[in-house]
């Protein structure tokens, strides 16, 4: 046989999706799939959802330095970049 | 078993782990990468630092993403949505506060031993016996979680988000021992063709049976909570989900279309990646059936939204990927960077956006806080978006650069010099995804740890 473990392991992967196949047809699982298409939405509470709070105004002023920064760094991305090709790629 | 409501009393402790974990190793991966761009850019700059040359860096930054960045992301959406879609607890949370330790332990050792040129040498299996046990022990015990989960389920019907994170866990356990060839420790390969044939088997399954149904797990459980409608179609759900089985498991010989590899192997492959139209466009419709006519309550919410923005770099990583299986085209694509842009825009663009969506869907209803900030948020979005769009753009025209050149038997140094402002430019995109990792993490752990939150 040509190469046993590639060929083994499609052989165990077959086997065992058939496996599982046979399993979810025997226990009902393509059934009712009207009922599935709503699955995610059952869990649905006003708790899982956060409440809205008002962000303190020192949070502000961080996400604010935070964002300066971020700014800042991509001014030098969009330097490297205009300097690299000003020169062509020599140095 | 009962498909009743039932009270579910989850502290989520195993999905803010490996949430947290996500968010560091980001950092950390993104950094490894900007330096390995950096250094294709200027090769001198750290010659004499042994444990950072490119060939130890690139390993790191690799495996981090895969197993460091994208995975714990992926799958602590998977530990908070799994119990809810069974009507049931997580199994054990203290089991996966363990795995969280092991994996991160594990993540720990790979970085060190990588670092150390430590390694089996083979693309993407780099890690020694003793890590790549570790690993297996780390996804071995993932798999107990989930399956006893889904066995004192109340919920009947497995829903197809459910499918998915079975078949990612189960499949990547079997595919890691096999391609990593665990029963031969002082090697790791066999010898010859057939240690190709079964490394890049691996190498594709690895990311393409991990990362892709872990992510659409993550999307079908997403996208019609955002937008508070039902899965356009559970049946078609299902097909993708069957399909992608027999047809994504046996396609890695497209790596190998130019090796001495059989024939029949190569057809297999080829035939089997252009198939893959059928799982990707059954998920992708079915995505964008359930969010037609509520792009709104998408763009409301961030964690959504980054999923969403994943489902559309599905589709071009997708189709890509079939495109480059044939044989006419791979002889320009293969061996180049386009292979990069290609590895960019599946895992951080596919894979990488929809951990973030799910990270960022989860946080505020596992703390019950709104997340520390939306601007910043939606910041790490556009610079995440823009640093992948980049990357896909830059690294394909100097693949297409480098394949024109070697299908005319130009010298590989003669083409340096065309494109090295290309190399330039996916550094400069580099500094910008690892800057968006940097917020990333610091909006996470507010969120998490200290914040009371802003209006979103």
């Amino acid at each position: 046989m040509y190469y046993p473990y590639f060929i083994s392991y499609m052989v165990a992967g077959l086997v065992i999706s058939l496996v599982v196949f046979i399993w979810a047809l025997n226990n009902g699982q393509f059934k009712d799939q009207q009922r599935a298409r709503y699955l995610p939405l059952k869990d649905e509470t006003d708790e899982d959802e956060p409440p809205m709070v008002r962000a303190k105004k020192i949070s502000r002023h961080e996400t604010y330095a935070l964002m300066f920064l971020a700014f800042a760094g991509l001014a030098v991305i969009a330097a490297v970049l205009f300097f690299a090709l000003l020169k062509g790629g020599q140095p | 078993m009962t498909g009743e409501s039932q009270a579910i009393t989850q502290n989520y402790a195993t999905a803010k782990g490996f949430c947290i974990t996500s968010a560091f190793w980001m950092v950390v991966a993104t950094f490894m990468g900007l330096l390995g761009a950096t250094e294709l850019m200027a090769p001198d700059l750290l010659e004499n630092v042994g444990w950072l040359v490119f060939g130890r860096v690139r390993p790191i930054h690799i495996n981090l993403v895969l197993f460091g960045f994208v995975t714990p992301g992926l799958l602590s959406a998977a530990f908070y949505y799994v119990p809810k879609l069974l009507r049931t607890d997580l199994y054990s949370e203290k089991l996966g506060k363990i795995t969280v330790f092991a994996w991160n332990v594990t993540l720990v050792a790979a970085v060190v031993s990588l670092a150390m040129g430590k390694t089996q040498g083979r693309e993407y299996a780099e890690l020694i016996w003793p890590i790549d046990m570790m690993v297996v022990a780390a996804f071995s015990l993932v798999i107990i979680n989930i399956i006893m989960t889904v066995k004192q389920r109340r919920e009947p019907i497995l829903y197809v988000s459910v499918w998915y994170v079975c078949a990612a866990v189960i499949l990547t356990a079997i595919t890691y021992g096999l391609g990593n060839i665990i029963w031969k420790p002082s090697s790791g390969a066999l010898v010859g063709i057939p240690d190709a044939i079964i490394l890049w088997f691996y190498g594709h399954n690895v990311f393409g049976l991990l990362l892709t149904p872990l992510s659409a797990g993550v999307t079908y459980y997403v996208i019609p909570k955002a937008c508070r409608a039902p899965l356009y179609s559970h049946t078609l759900s299902l097909w993708g989900f069957w399909s992608l089985l027999v047809v994504y498991t046996h396609i890695g010989t497209h790596h190998l279309l130019q090796v001495p590899v059989p024939t029949w192997l190569k057809v297999i492959a080829i035939v089997d990646s252009n198939a893959m139209v059928i799982p990707v466009m059954a998920f992708l419709i079915n995505i964008w059936y359930t969010a037609k006519g509520k792009l709104g309550e998408i763009h409301a919410d961030i964690g959504a939204k980054f999923v969403f923005t994943g489902t559309i770099m599905y589709f071009f990583v997708s189709i890509q990927g079939s495109m480059m299986s044939l044989p006419d085209v791979q002889r320009v694509t293969h061996f180049n960077n386009w292979v990069v842009a290609h590895a960019h825009l599946g895992v951080l663009g596919f894979a990488g956006m929809i951990a973030l969506g799910g990270i960022y869907y989860i946080l505020p209803r596992m703390t019950g806080r709104p997340l520390y900030s939306r601007l910043l948020a939606v910041f790490q979005y556009w610079m995440i978006l823009i640093g992948t769009v980049g990357f896909t753009v830059v690294l394909t025209i100097a693949g297409l650069i480098q394949g024109n050149a070697w299908l005319n038997g130009e010298t590989v140094y003669r083409i340096l010099p065309q494109i090295h402002v290309y190399y330039v430019t996916r550094a400069a995109l580099g500094l910008m995804i690892f800057s968006s990792a940097v917020i990333g993490f610091y909006n996470i752990i507010r969120s998490m740890f200290f914040s009371p939150g802003e209006t979103s």
